[in-house]
């Protein structure tokens, strides 16, 4: 496997971030065409969420309107089984996915950067351990034990989702952070911060962690990525949380109202399609922090 | 008709997101059947990516953008792939930089002999026929560079650094080449197994007769080595000469500035220059001559006329002032005259008082015990190992890798603890000391690295990297140990210290980063230094520069300093005593010219016979 | 030799570690879990029946012992094979349950996922070759795409297109009503059929690890002085690229192979779900939503276990493959 130049990146990031006002690394991605038209469409994506109420015509909830009808003036993507909205449900379906992937994206980073920092930094016996739950993390397979650790659930709830997903999330990256400080960690620099007086703990904040920013970004969009993925087949399998909307959730409803027979194609289509675009959005701008992390992987 | 003959060749890198460098420029030279010619350089001249264009095997973003290479009188500039496989490696064979890495991991060395041999059918050996016995003939070629034929049947990860680069030598000689184009061969390998191996090739060279062009940055071995010497800088030759004129008869200042570092450390009193400054940046247009920036000779003309390589003594030179001179070597002795006096270092023989030891090491013995698999290994990387240090002196441990060098070092910081024996700094007992205890003991000991480039976080301003220790060791405030930061750099030549203090280290230049590191261990004001190879990693031009400042700072501050290397020339330049370790034990001790002057060690001796001689093979 | 028992301590470890990782996930709620089980069965709208009550007791072991002994009954349980009775399927056994099962899930996902691997490695290879020229950027923008698109939503475009619209396949199931398990050749064509559309979908996106792993692999092993010195010596352009390319970059997709199939059985659960096939996946889910915890937790522990002996046959592999591997470090 490669190890990949985080050191590289930062310098780059840094010696961009002085020409302009903004963040180096946000320079750096904006500058990788791909990785723009990502950008834009994960803030169209934000926007929508955020504005959901000012978007959608209806609540998702609503379910006044005349069933399994076609796209029509007042419905865009016509309407489910029960009545409600397609359209409408698809804006507030941005919100969920959007904060699954931030929150179980965000969780499942802190651990895999905790674990993967504690075992690289120390190594011996700890790391021995921690080793083993990670390599454990990593052969067992996933969603069998999410739908099992979601089948034991007294309640089903979007929380419950963003656990199942971070408890069985958190491997893979932790063991790319252990690879990469276990490299940084026989650095000179690192000698001389101890030669200077410095703490452990302030040597892993300010020695080591700066060089390691875009492995744990790119970590972190790897895993809001998976957890997007994720939320979407639990709920399509019926095991999320019946009182949110989601797109899993409608493909679910699509699936069980009759969708595929009746002919709705739009309320079978749209979900999937929008899904597909959130994730076309994380992997450009994983493009740009890619191309930058590995010179072997940029095009020239 | 030359064998190789390359005319006005121009190779640029453009790299999709900076500019485009043109790392060769209309470079010409000819390499004549059976010659031994080397090309001179520091990092960054162009040097290796004449070789690859050479090669053809340069890939993007690096292209030939000018320029013809002719191999006998066929021009194979742009011949297509294709056709000219079957001119690779019957004509023309390499070994690259790092052998390391150039030998396919997961196939058997006589695979990867088997694998050339099936490439070239009509080549060498398989003319009679299919009667061509690969084992035999694989063989016979790892015999000729002193390896055991059993090598064959090994995977390359089961080889040593030095055979490796013995395997490669032999691939490349597997088809009787007409030329073999060697690029650092032998870097980042022990001094004496380097040493071996360079023998073998001249060896070789002479017996075979196949030409050879010698890449290089190691000024004693090329000059040694070869016939004719070329040397570059800036992406231009600047003067080709016979070895021996090179020597002795130099005629561009950057020659003389290159060969000025260089000295044998035998001699009764030991003198290196450095050049002051950098190459330039190749990505900006040029005007005028590339060196004059640098050159102590330089006049109003330099700086706006570009000189041509025009025919001079011997051979060639790129120098207005040569072309000019009715006597080119008057331009030489100019020089010589207006070089400045802190641009020359010189250790003679006078020995220093011996003051009180600050650090005595006594009997230190120091045991690992490894448990691979079931039974477990001791290995003794230091055994019964006395000595001491005393202040404003400068004490060299000298030995091959793996000698206990850095285990030495490790005791002496505290990072271990010895087995037996005992350490001694003053009153403390660094065998014994505690966690907090060590780290007050830091305070008093400190550490410059080897490799400028690792030593300095790549994240962190030269500011804050000096006011850790300041802040921690010293008790500053922020305010404070900027001043002293600054006053820091002054002391290690980085003037003005304000221009400096808020950079980040890739905007440093190698010899810069490496004030730096010596800056940030002076900051505590340290009684003990601990040097570990600090110059093995600089250009040569520059090498000279540090050891001046490393031994202004240790007289002045009356630091005592350990300074770890296996290059006896910077030992003989800048310490009072040097003490030689093989496998763990002190085999040599004394004072320095002595040591090196009359070694009666055998492994001394070897360490001293590794050292290239220029200008030597010329005498004999 | 010294890998090899690694690897198997590895396994042996692991097993274990999975084994009581199934053990504890019952028992992680607070307070009694054979009660708080029976009390959400009540809550569902048919009564407890004795035999429900019975499967339990027996999946969690004697009330009244403590944990270490409960433990200790159930490895002894497991080690004898006795997983207990399904009773959403009574009276069928947990193990006669998996058996029926497992064959479906094994054809399907073992064709798919090797001819998966076999086609996503040749692309990969095939682009890496031809670096940066079209093939290249049709292949990886290509399977970038594709590998956008969420895999059950596919699957529901096939059946509804291929299956509802076109009528080309059947919607879903095993096998038709007209055939019967059985070694006749209208079951084989029947069940061929069958798995057609589900299968089309596992290899729509299978593929796509393995193309962008091998391509980036390779791109990096033919970079590297090996391949360079290959090149200098003349060697054809496609030995290099078998040899000093793809015979290198293709390891890590070895060991990839066997960490995919945790991944893999996820994608199992759902095509099997949408395309209502008989297999494990299905399986599982439908022992989750009737809340059959004996099959349900037989069922985690076998495709664990399924996994860890598939990773142990992978690192085999890859130590025949790799000579460096008694200098790698354990993955």
């Amino acid at each position: 496997m490669t190890s990949i130049d985080t050191e590289g990146v930062r310098v780059t990031a840094l010696a961009a971030g002085r020409v302009s006002r903004l963040p180096g690394w946000f320079v750096i991605l904006w500058r990788n065409r791909k990785c723009r038209i990502g950008l834009v469409m994960l803030a169209a994506f934000v926007a929508v969420a955020v504005l959901a109420p000012v978007v959608a015509p209806y609540g998702p909830r609503v379910d006044e309107f005349a069933a399994s009808t076609g796209p029509s003036g007042a419905h865009w993507l016509g309407t489910t089984a029960r009545g409600e909205d397609v359209f409408s449900q698809l804006v507030y379906g941005a919100r969920t996915s959007l904060v699954v992937g931030l929150v179980a994206g965000l969780l499942t980073t802190v651990i895999a950067v905790a674990v993967g920092l504690t075992a690289g930094y120390l190594q011996g016996v700890v790391d021995e351990v921690l080793s083993f739950f990670i390599n454990l993390g990593l052969v067992i397979p996933v969603l069998p034990l999410m739908i099992v650790l979601a089948g034991y659930a007294p309640v089903k709830g979007l929380g419950l989702i963003i656990i199942v997903i971070t408890v069985t999330g958190w491997a893979f990256g932790a063991r790319i952070k252990r690879a990469q400080i276990i490299t940084l960690r026989t650095r000179d620099y690192i000698t001389a911060a101890k030669f200077a007086g410095d703490s452990t703990a302030r040597i892993i904040a300010f020695e080591i962690v700066p060089n390691m920013i875009s492995l744990i970004v790119v970590g972190f969009m790897g895993s809001a990525l998976g957890a997007i993925g994720a939320e979407a087949g639990l709920a399509f399998l019926g095991l999320g949380d019946p009182q949110t909307t989601s797109w899993g959730t409608m493909l679910n409803q699509a699936s069980l109202g009759g969708a595929l027979t009746t002919g709705q194609w739009a309320w079978l289509v749209a979900p999937g399609l929008v899904l597909a675009l959130l994730i076309t959005s994380f992997t450009l701008i994983n493009f740009g922090i890619d191309a930058l992390s590995n010179p072997h992987l940029r095009e020239d | 008709m030359a064998l190789l003959e390359v005319r006005d060749l121009s190779v640029t890198y453009s790299p999709r997101d900076s500019a485009a460098v043109r790392a060769v420029d209309r470079v010409s030279f000819d390499v004549h059947e059976g010659e031994f010619v080397g090309l001179l350089g520091e990092s960054g001249c162009g040097k290796s990516t004449l070789g690859t264009a050479v090669l053809r095997l340069l890939d993007r973003p690096a292209a030939i953008t000018g320029g013809s290479i002719r191999f006998d009188g066929r021009n194979v500039t742009t011949t297509p792939e294709d056709e000219l496989r079957s001119l690779r490696w019957v004509d023309l064979s390499t070994v690259f930089q790092s052998s390391m890495n150039s030998l396919n991991p997961v196939i058997t060395v006589r695979h990867q002999f088997a694998d050339t041999f099936e490439a070239h059918p009509d080549a060498f050996g398989n003319k009679q026929g299919k009667g061509l016995d690969i084992g035999a003939r694989a063989g016979e070629l790892l015999e000729l560079v002193a390896l055991d034929r059993s090598v064959l049947r090994r995977y390359p990860h089961e080889l040593s650094g030095g055979m490796k680069q013995r395997v490669a030598l032999a691939l490349a000689l597997a088809l009787e080449p007409r030329l073999v184009l060697l690029d650092e061969p032998t870097t980042g390998l022990d001094v004496v197994v380097q040493r071996d191996i360079l023998d073998r090739l001249r060896e070789l060279q002479a017996r075979l007769g196949f030409a050879v062009l010698f890449i290089s940055h190691d000024l004693g071995t090329v000059m040694e080595l070869a016939d004719r010497v070329m040397v570059m800088y800036a992406g231009e030759i600047v003067e080709d000469q016979p070895a021996a004129e090179m020597v002795t008869r130099h005629l561009h200042p950057y020659s003389a500035g290159l060969l000025g570092s260089y000295a044998d450390p035998r001699d009764e009193v030991v003198k290196v220059e450095f050049i002051p400054g950098r190459p330039p940046d190749l990505s900006q247009p040029q005007q005028g001559c590339r060196f004059e920036p640098r050159c102590p000779v330089a006049v109003d003309t330099c700086r706006t006329v570009h000189p041509e390589l025009l025919p001079a003594h011997l051979g060639e030179v790129r120098c207005l002032l040569v072309e000019q001179a009715t006597d080119p070597r008057a331009v030489l002795d100019k020089a010589a005259a207006l070089r400045s006096r802190d641009q020359v270092f010189a250790a003679g023989a006078e020995a220093r008082i011996a003051a009180e030891p600050v650090l005595v090491m006594d009997g230190v013995r120091k045991v690992y015990k490894t448990r691979r698999g079931l039974s477990p290994t001791v290995t003794t990387a230091v055994d019964g190992v006395s000595f001491a240090l005393r202040p404003g002196q400068v004490t060299a441990l000298v030995g091959q890798s793996g000698s206990g060098k850095t285990t030495i070092a490790r005791l002496l910081t505290g990072v271990e603890r010895p087995t037996s024996g005992t350490i001694r700094f003053k009153d403390t007992a660094v065998d014994q000391l505690g966690r907090r205890a060590l780290r007050k003991y830091r305070r008093h000991v400190q550490l410059v690295f080897q490799d400028p480039f690792s030593a300095l976080n790549p994240t962190r301003t030269v500011a804050y990297a000096l006011s850790r220790p300041l802040r921690n060791h010293l008790g500053m405030n922020a305010a404070q140990a900027r001043t002293r930061a600054a006053e820091l750099l002054e002391t290690v030549g980085l003037s003005p210290a304000e221009q400096y203090l808020d950079k980040l280290p890739h905007q440093l230049s190698g010899g810069q980063r490496q004030r730096v590191v010596i800056a940030r261990a002076l900051a505590p004001e340290p009684e003990l230094l601990v040097a570990d190879e600090p110059i093995s990693m600089l250009d040569v031009s520059i090498r000279a520069e540090i050891v001046a400042l490393l031994d202004k700072l240790v007289r002045d501050r009356g630091i005592a300093m350990l300074y770890i290397t296996h290059d006896l020339l910077s030992a003989r330049l800048l310490a009072d005593e040097v003490m030689v370790l093989n496998h763990g034990v002190m085999v040599e001790r004394g004072p320095t010219l002595e040591v090196i002057g009359q070694a009666k060690d055998p492994y001394t001796r070897t360490l001293l016979a590794a050292i290239p001689r220029p200008g030597a093979r010329q005498l004999t | 030799m010294l890998y090899f028992v690694r690897r198997a301590g590895f396994f042996v470890a692991t097993l274990w570690a999975a084994v009581t990782l199934n053990f504890l996930i019952p028992r992680i709620q607070p307070g009694d879990p054979a009660q708080a089980l029976l009390a959400r069965l009540q809550g569902n709208t048919q009564a407890v029946n004795p035999v429900q009550l019975e499967a339990v007791r027996k999946m969690l072991g004697t009330q009244d012992g403590n944990l270490l002994a409960q433990y200790w009954d159930y490895l002894g349980a497991i080690c004898t094979g006795q997983f207990g009775v399904s009773y959403s399927y009574y009276p069928y056994t947990v193990t006669e349950m998996i058996g029926t099962a497992l064959p479906w899930t094994l054809i399907l996902v073992g064709v798919t996922q090797l001819v998966s691997f076999a086609v996503g490695t040749l692309l990969g290879a095939w682009a890496a070759y031809r670096r940066n020229s079209r093939v290249d950027s049709v292949i990886t923008l290509g399977s970038t795409f594709v590998g956008t698109l969420p895999f059950f939503w596919i699957a529901l475009l096939l059946i509804f297109v291929f299956a509802i619209t076109l009528n080309w396949f059947p919607e879903g199931g095993g096998y038709g009503g007209g055939s019967s398990p059985g070694w006749s050749w209208l079951f084989f064509s029947d069940a061929f059929q069958h798995s057609v559309l589900p299968a089309v979908a596992l290899l729509i996106t299978g593929p796509i690890g393995w193309i962008i792993g091998m391509r980036n692999n390779m791109v990096q092993t033919l970079g590297e002085d090996y391949a360079r010195l290959a090149r200098a010596r003349g060697l054809p352009r496609r030995r290099i690229a078998l040899t000093y390319g793809a015979r290198i970059a293709i390891l890590p997709n070895v060991t990839g192979f066997a960490i995919a199939l945790g991944g893999l059985l996820g994608g199992t659960v759902l095509v099997e779900t949408i395309f209502n096939y008989p297999g494990l996946g299905r399986l599982l889910l439908e022992a989750v939503s009737n809340k059959d915890y004996p099959l349900m937790q037989a069922l985690f522990l076998f495709t664990t276990i399924g996994v860890l002996i598939a990773n142990f046959l992978a690192d085999v592999t890859y130590g025949f493959l790799d000579p460096r591997v008694r200098r790698a470090e354990a993955v």
